[in-house]
C-alpha cells in the first residue's frame, strides 16, 4: 500500500489488486494525468470542497435531477459528479470508438435477419429457442422494413476496463439507453468550476451529440418526406429520466411530446398543435415499446398513441429506436456477440465480451451452480442493475437464495467472472478526500441511413460506494467528466 | 407549438403574476395597517380579513375571531390551501416543467430557484419574524422571472402565450384587489374618517399595486377614491391599470391570431371588444357603480380565458 504525498490526495490509498487509471503500481502519476494531477495538486482539499457544493448547487439550481422508482415518496435527487474528470487518450479511443461501432452495425443486422430470413439462426449460429423464449422478441415486428433499414438508431455500450487493463464489453443497451444529457451537463460544469484546467489539454466536444442525432432522425425520415418533422416522445415529467428528454428536444429544437398530444388518422401521426393538427415523421421514442401502441401491445398502456403502429407498419413515421430491439440487447445475446459480428460482417470483434456461462446450458448449469460464490449473476432480460447478484459478496444463505432462483428459471440467467472493474481517483464527501472507486464507461453511438457517430466522450459512471461493482445511478452512482484526446 | 405545453405555459404566467399579488396584498396590508390614522384599519382582524377577502376565502361569520398564525400560514406556505403562495409557486414550476424544452435555462433555473426558495422556507420564522422579508423575496423574484421572460425567451407564440396568462390574471388580480380595499374602506368610513372618497385605504390599494408613487407623480395630490380608481383601471400608461393589463393582452394576441378580421366568436374579437369598452369609459361612469363595474370585467376575463381555452388550448 502507497500513500501519496500531496495535500489533495494525502489519503488516497493504493490498492494491489485494483486497476488504476491513473497511478501505475509504484504510485507515480500516468502519462496522460500527469499535467491534470499537478494542477489538482494546487488546491488544497478545501478549495476542493468549495468547488464541490458550488457544482453541486449548480445542478439543483438547473433542475438536472432525477427521481428514484419504489421509494414512498419520489424525490428529487442530483445525479452526483465528481470534478476529476477521465482521461482517455487519442488511440485508445479510435479502438473504443471503432469497437462499438462495429456492434452496432452488427446488431442492426442481426435484428434485421431475426425479423426476417432468420439466416443466423437456420445456420445455427444463435440458437432458435434463444430467440424464440426471448420476452422481447417481437412477433409484429416481422417481416416490417423499418425506414433507412435501421433499428437501433441509438446505443449505448457498457465498457469496462479490466485488471488486466483491456476494455471489455459488459452490456448493449439499444432499447432506449439515457445518460446522455449527463455527459453534456458534467462537461458544463466542469467547465464552470475548473475552467483552467481545460487549457492544458486538447479534448474533444461533447455538445455536438444532439445536432448530430437530428440529422440521423432525419436521414430515417418516411419515403416522400422532404422536411421531415421530428418529435422527442416521452413519458411525461415524472419519468426519472425527464431532464434528458426535456434536454434532447431543446438541444434539437424539435417538440417534446407526451402519447396524448399525438392521434393517428388513417395511418398517419398527427400532433395536436395550437394551430391544429401538424403530421410528424420521425418520432424519437422514449416510451418503452409495449407502451407505445395500447391497440398492438399493451391495452393498458396511457402513455402510447393508439394506431401508431398500423402507420409504422407502412412506413409513414418513424421510430427511432425501432420497436422490438430489446431482443438483441438480451443478456443471453450478448454472448453470441463475436459470433454474430463475425457472421455479418466477417470481422473479428475489436472489443472483447467477457466470457458467458448460459444457465440454459446443463453443463453450463452445473458449473454455475458449483461456483455462484465466483461468479456474478444476472437476469438475462433486467436493466438499470436490478436483480444483479455479485458472488463475493453474498452470505451462504443468499448463495442458497440464488442457487434456488436458477434451477427454478435457468433461462432467465447468465453468469459471468467477477470482472474487476478499473478504479478512478473519486472526492467523496463524508470523508473529504480522493478514494478509489469503481469506473464504467458507456458510449452512445448513433446508426442512420448511410450515417453514424459516435460520441467522443461518454459517460463515466462511479459506484460511489466502497468496493461496490454496480455503477447504475437508481443504485447510488455517480458520474464523472470524461476526456476524450485530440490526437497530436 | 403543442396546445397542451401552450395551456401550461399560459397557467405558468398565471401563476407567476398571481404569486406576486397575493405576496404583495399581504405585506403591504400588514405593515400599513400598523400605524394606521383610524382605529379599524389598524385592527389586527380587520385586516387579517381583508387579506382572505383578497384570496377569494372570506371569513362570513362577523364575530369569529381570526388566528393570526394560521391565517398568514394559510396564504404564504399551507400547501393544503390552493390559493396559498407555496400552491402557486409549485404550480408555477409544475407548468414550467412541461414546458422545459420551450423555455430558457436561463428562466427555468430562475424557477427553481423560486420554488427552492418558497419550499425550504421556515414556517416558524415565517409566521413570527418573516413576513416582510418571505413576501418581499416573492415580489422580487417575480421580477426577475419577468425579466428572463422578456429577456431570454424568443418573443414568438411562446412568449406571447405567457404574456397573455400574466396580464389577464393581473388585471383580473388588480380588480379583485380594488373589489377588497374598496369593501375596506365602506367598513372604515364608520370610524375615524367619515368621507369614503378620502379613504386612507386608497393609499394602501395603490401600494397593493405598486403604483403609489406614479399615481403621485401624475396627479401631484393626495389620491381620492375618483383618481385611484382612475388610475388603476383607465391609464393606460399605468403598467399596473387594467387599460394596460388588456393593452398587453390585445397585443399578444394577435401574433396567435393570424386574421386580420376575427370571427366574432374569437377569442382576439373578444379581447378587442372588451378593451375598447373600457378605452371609452369615464371614471364617473364607473365610481357611481363601482360594485357592477368589478362583477362584469371579471366575468369579460373569465370569458376571454374560456375564449382562449376552446381556440387554442383544446386538445
Amino acid at each position: 500500500m502507497i500513500t501519496q504525498t500531496n495535500p489533495i490526495f494525502s489519503c488516497y490509498e493504493y490498492n494491489d489488486g485494483l486497476y488504476d487509471e491513473v497511478f501505475n503500481a509504484q504510485g507515480e502519476t500516468k502519462e496522460l494525468y500527469e499535467t491534470l494531477f499537478k494542477l489538482y495538486c494546487g488546491h488544497s482539499i478545501e478549495d476542493y470542497m468549495q468547488l464541490n457544493n458550488k457544482a453541486k448547487s449548480s445542478f439543483f439550481n438547473q433542475g438536472i435531477t432525477f427521481q428514484v422508482y419504489g421509494e414512498k415518496e419520489t424525490k428529487e435527487k442530483i445525479f452526483p459528479f465528481d470534478l476529476f474528470p477521465r482521461i482517455i487518450g487519442a488511440k485508445e479511443w479510435d479502438h473504443i470508438e471503432s469497437g462499438a461501432l462495429q456492434r452496432s452495425r452488427a446488431l442492426n443486422l442481426f435484428l434485421w435477419d431475426i425479423y426476417h430470413d432468420k439466416k443466423i439462426l437456420k445456420d445455427g449460429i444463435v440458437p432458435m429457442d434463444l430467440i424464440g423464449s426471448s420476452a422481447n422478441y417481437l412477433q409484429a415486428m416481422i417481416g416490417v422494413d423499418p425506414p433507412g433499414g435501421i433499428y437501433n438508431h441509438v446505443s449505448g455500450t457498457d465498457i469496462i476496463k479490466h485488471s488486466d487493463g483491456e476494455y471489455y464489453v459488459l452490456e448493449d443497451n439499444i432499447r432506449c439507453p439515457s445518460g446522455v444529457s449527463y455527459v453534456v451537463c458534467n462537461r458544463t460544469a466542469l467547465k464552470r468550476a475548473l475552467f483552467g484546467v481545460f487549457n492544458h489539454y486538447r479534448a474533444h466536444t461533447v455538445t455536438n451529440y444532439a445536432e448530430n442525432l437530428l440529422e440521423i432522425l432525419q436521414s430515417v425520415k418516411p419515403k416522400g418526406i422532404d422536411f421531415p418533422t421530428c418529435v422527442v416522445i416521452t413519458p411525461g415529467m415524472y419519468n426519472s429520466a425527464y431532464y434528458e428528454h426535456s434536454y434532447l428536444a431543446k438541444a434539437m429544437g424539435v417538440e417534446l411530446v407526451e402519447g396524448r398530444d399525438l392521434y393517428v388518422e388513417n395511418d398517419f401521426v398527427y400532433m395536436k398543435t395550437i394551430s391544429g393538427p401538424q403530421k410528424v415523421d420521425v418520432i424519437y421514442r422514449r416510451v418503452d415499446d409495449l407502451f407505445m401502441d395500447p391497440l398492438e401491445f399493451r391495452a393498458d398502456s396511457t402513455l402510447g398513441v393508439p394506431g401508431i403502429f398500423a402507420a409504422y407498419r407502412k412506413g409513414n413515421v418513424c421510430l427511432a429506436n425501432a420497436p422490438g430491439t430489446g431482443v438483441a440487447d438480451d443478456k443471453a445475446v450478448y454472448t453470441y456477440m463475436p459470433q454474430i459480428i463475425k457472421y455479418y460482417l466477417d470481422e473479428e470483434p475489436i472489443l472483447n465480451n467477457v466470457h458467458t456461462y448460459h444457465c440454459s446450458r446443463p453443463e453450463e448449469l452445473k458449473y454455475v451452480l458449483e461456483h455462484i460464490s465466483e461468479l456474478v449473476v444476472k437476469p438475462v432480460d433486467e436493466s438499470g442493475g436490478y436483480g444483479i447478484s455479485i458472488g463475493n459478496k453474498l452470505t451462504k444463505e443468499q448463495i442458497a437464495e440464488v442457487r434456488e432462483k436458477i434451477k427454478k428459471e435457468p433461462r432467465k440467467y447468465i453468469a459471468q467472472p467477477i470482472m474487476s472493474l478499473s478504479v478512478h481517483p473519486t472526492y467523496i464527501d463524508e470523508s473529504q478526500s480522493f478514494e478509489q472507486r469503481h469506473v464504467d464507461l458507456r458510449t452512445f453511438t448513433l446508426l442512420g441511413d448511410k450515417k453514424d457517430f459516435v460520441l467522443k466522450g461518454g459517460l463515466s459512471r462511479v459506484a460511489l460506494q466502497k468496493g461496490n461493482l454496480v455503477v447504475n445511478s437508481s443504485q447510488g452512482g455517480g458520474s464523472k467528466d470524461t476526456w476524450v484526446l485530440k490526437d497530436n | 407549438m403543442l396546445a397542451r405545453v401552450a395551456n401550461n405555459l399560459y397557467w405558468m404566467g398565471r401563476y407567476i403574476e398571481r404569486s406576486e399579488h397575493v405576496a404583495r396584498y399581504m405585506h403591504v396590508n400588514y405593515f400599513s395597517s400598523l400605524d394606521a390614522p383610524n382605529e379599524l384599519s389598524q385592527d389586527r382582524q380587520f385586516v387579517l380579513r381583508s387579506m382572505k377577502f383578497m384570496v377569494g376565502d372570506p371569513a362570513n361569520d362577523p364575530d369569529e375571531i381570526l388566528d393570526e398564525i394560521e391565517v398568514l400560514h394559510d396564504l404564504g406556505l399551507n400547501s393544503e390551501k390552493g390559493f396559498s403562495i407555496i400552491n402557486n409557486v409549485k404550480s408555477t414550476r409544475e407548468n414550467a416543467n412541461s414546458a422545459r424544452d420551450l423555455i430558457s435555462t436561463e428562466l427555468y433555473e430562475a424557477i427553481n430557484k423560486f420554488y427552492h426558495f418558497v419550499l425550504n422556507y421556515d414556517q416558524d420564522l415565517y409566521v413570527k419574524r418573516g413576513l416582510y422579508d418571505f413576501c418581499v423575496n416573492i415580489t422580487e423574484m417575480t421580477t426577475i422571472l419577468r425579466g428572463k421572460i422578456r429577456a431570454t425567451l424568443l418573443h414568438d407564440e411562446v412568449y406571447a402565450i405567457i404574456m397573455m396568462g400574466m396580464n389577464l390574471e393581473r388585471a383580473t388580480q388588480i380588480i379583485r384587489i380594488i373589489n377588497a380595499k374598496y369593501n375596506d374602506a365602506l367598513l372604515a368610513r364608520n370610524g375615524y374618517d367619515q368621507d369614503v372618497g378620502k379613504s386612507f385605504e386608497w393609499i394602501t390599494l395603490l401600494k397593493c399595486a405598486e403604483s403609489y408613487d406614479m399615481m403621485r407623480r401624475f396627479y401631484k395630490k393626495s389620491p381620492s377614491s375618483l383618481s385611484t380608481l382612475e388610475f388603476l383601471i383607465l391609464n393606460g400608461s399605468c403598467p399596473r391599470s387594467v387599460m394596460n393589463s388588456l393593452d398587453q393582452v390585445s397585443k399578444h394576441i394577435h401574433v396567435l391570431e393570424k386574421s386580420k378580421n376575427p370571427s366574432k366568436d374569437s377569442a382576439a374579437f373578444f379581447i378587442e371588444k372588451v378593451r375598447a369598452e373600457l378605452k371609452f369609459k369615464h371614471i364617473e361612469e364607473i365610481e357611481g357603480n363601482i360594485r357592477d363595474f368589478i362583477e362584469t370585467k371579471l366575468n369579460d376575463l373569465v370569458l376571454i380565458a374560456d375564449k382562449l381555452e376552446k381556440e387554442f388550448f383544446n386538445y
